[in-house]
């Protein structure tokens, strides 16, 4: 394949005829290679596919990254190597749709639960050897747990359970939720900001909470 | 999962800013970054935000870390070979 610059890129891909489905051509040959990179380094995430159902699959993403990268080569700045962001396309499709291969069978519902008002009592942390530190661990906890019962609406609690508690892809509760991944990071940030605010006028230091739960877990 | 992670949820709070990329700001500038990082340049002081939103968003560094690693074989001009991949699937 012959290298090409951004603008010879661009110029191709833009064009007609022969010269813009040599440049099809090699450009399928990036993100079949990212999709197909990315989803072997998300194996895990795959379950009991199959090296064949994996390629499908990653064919599939390739697709429609491409389709994705054309219509979006207005937007390409020109800030990176033109390889380095349509890699970012097939990335993304191919991990989001591995995601969703890992989550698919859990149900999100059963895990987010609920969310009255008292539900983080029993949203437990890991008991500690040192009494000054089980102590201090107690307090941050209650306020954290008050915060979040008294201050965050429903949502913002049910995401943070799910998120940042329970290692639900973002992605896959946006999906869930019919919703997407900047609303839901938007929801997380300022559910994030509110502990903060109220952690520091209760004169709680963070830096000091941090280890107390999970280092001897 | 042993439990909820709340020695992770600390460190969310601790770090989190006033103002935040969102994801699809974070996608936009994540092959810039990349780049300058693959090319030994200082992608975290010049795109400080986008940093600071990798450390707050496990699914965007997720793909940030999976785009340098191929940004990287691509720049030693040793990209994998599609058939290497489907055969170490």
């Amino acid at each position: 394949m012959k290298p090409r610059t951004n603008a010879e890129w661009l110029s191709a891909l833009k064009a007609t005829g022969a010269e813009q489905a040599a440049a099809l051509e090699d450009l399928r040959v990036f993100v079949l290679r990212a999709a197909l990179f990315a989803l072997r380094r998300s194996r895990g995430n795959l379950g009991l596919m199959s090296p064949a159902e994996i390629n499908q699959l990653a064919e599939d993403c390739a697709q429609e990254s491409l389709l994705a990268i054309m219509q979006s080569l207005d937007g390409f700045r020109g800030e990176s190597r033109f390889t380095t962001w349509v890699y970012s396309f097939a990335v993304n499709t191919a991990l989001v749709a591995a995601r969703r291969e890992r989550w698919k069978r859990v149900p999100l519902d059963r895990l987010i639960e609920e969310t009255h008002p008292g539900a983080s009592a029993g949203w437990r942390a890991p008991a500690l050897a040192d009494p000054d530190r089980q102590t201090l661990q107690a307090e941050t906890l209650a306020v954290i747990r008050e915060v979040i019962d008294r201050d965050l609406s429903v949502r913002q609690r049910q995401a943070l359970k799910a998120v940042v508690l329970e290692g639900v892809p973002l992605d896959e509760l946006a999906r869930h939720w019919g919703s997407n991944r900047n609303a839901i990071y938007k929801l997380l940030h300022d559910a994030r900001r509110k502990l903060k605010a109220c952690l520091a006028e209760r004169g709680i230091s963070v830096d000091d909470t941090l280890g107390l739960f999970g280092a001897e877990r | 999962m042993t439990g909820p992670d709340w020695d992770g949820l600390v460190r969310h709070i601790r770090e989190t800013a006033d103002d935040e990329l969102s994801c699809s700001e974070c996608f936009d500038l994540l092959p810039q970054y990349v780049d300058l990082e693959v090319a030994g340049q200082p992608a975290e002081t010049t795109l400080p935000r986008l940093r600071q939103h990798l450390d707050r968003c496990g699914v965007c560094r997720e793909e940030y870390e999976t785009v340098r690693e191929l940004a990287r074989l691509e720049a030693e001009d040793r990209p994998p070979s599609i058939d290497d991949l489907r055969n170490s699937l």
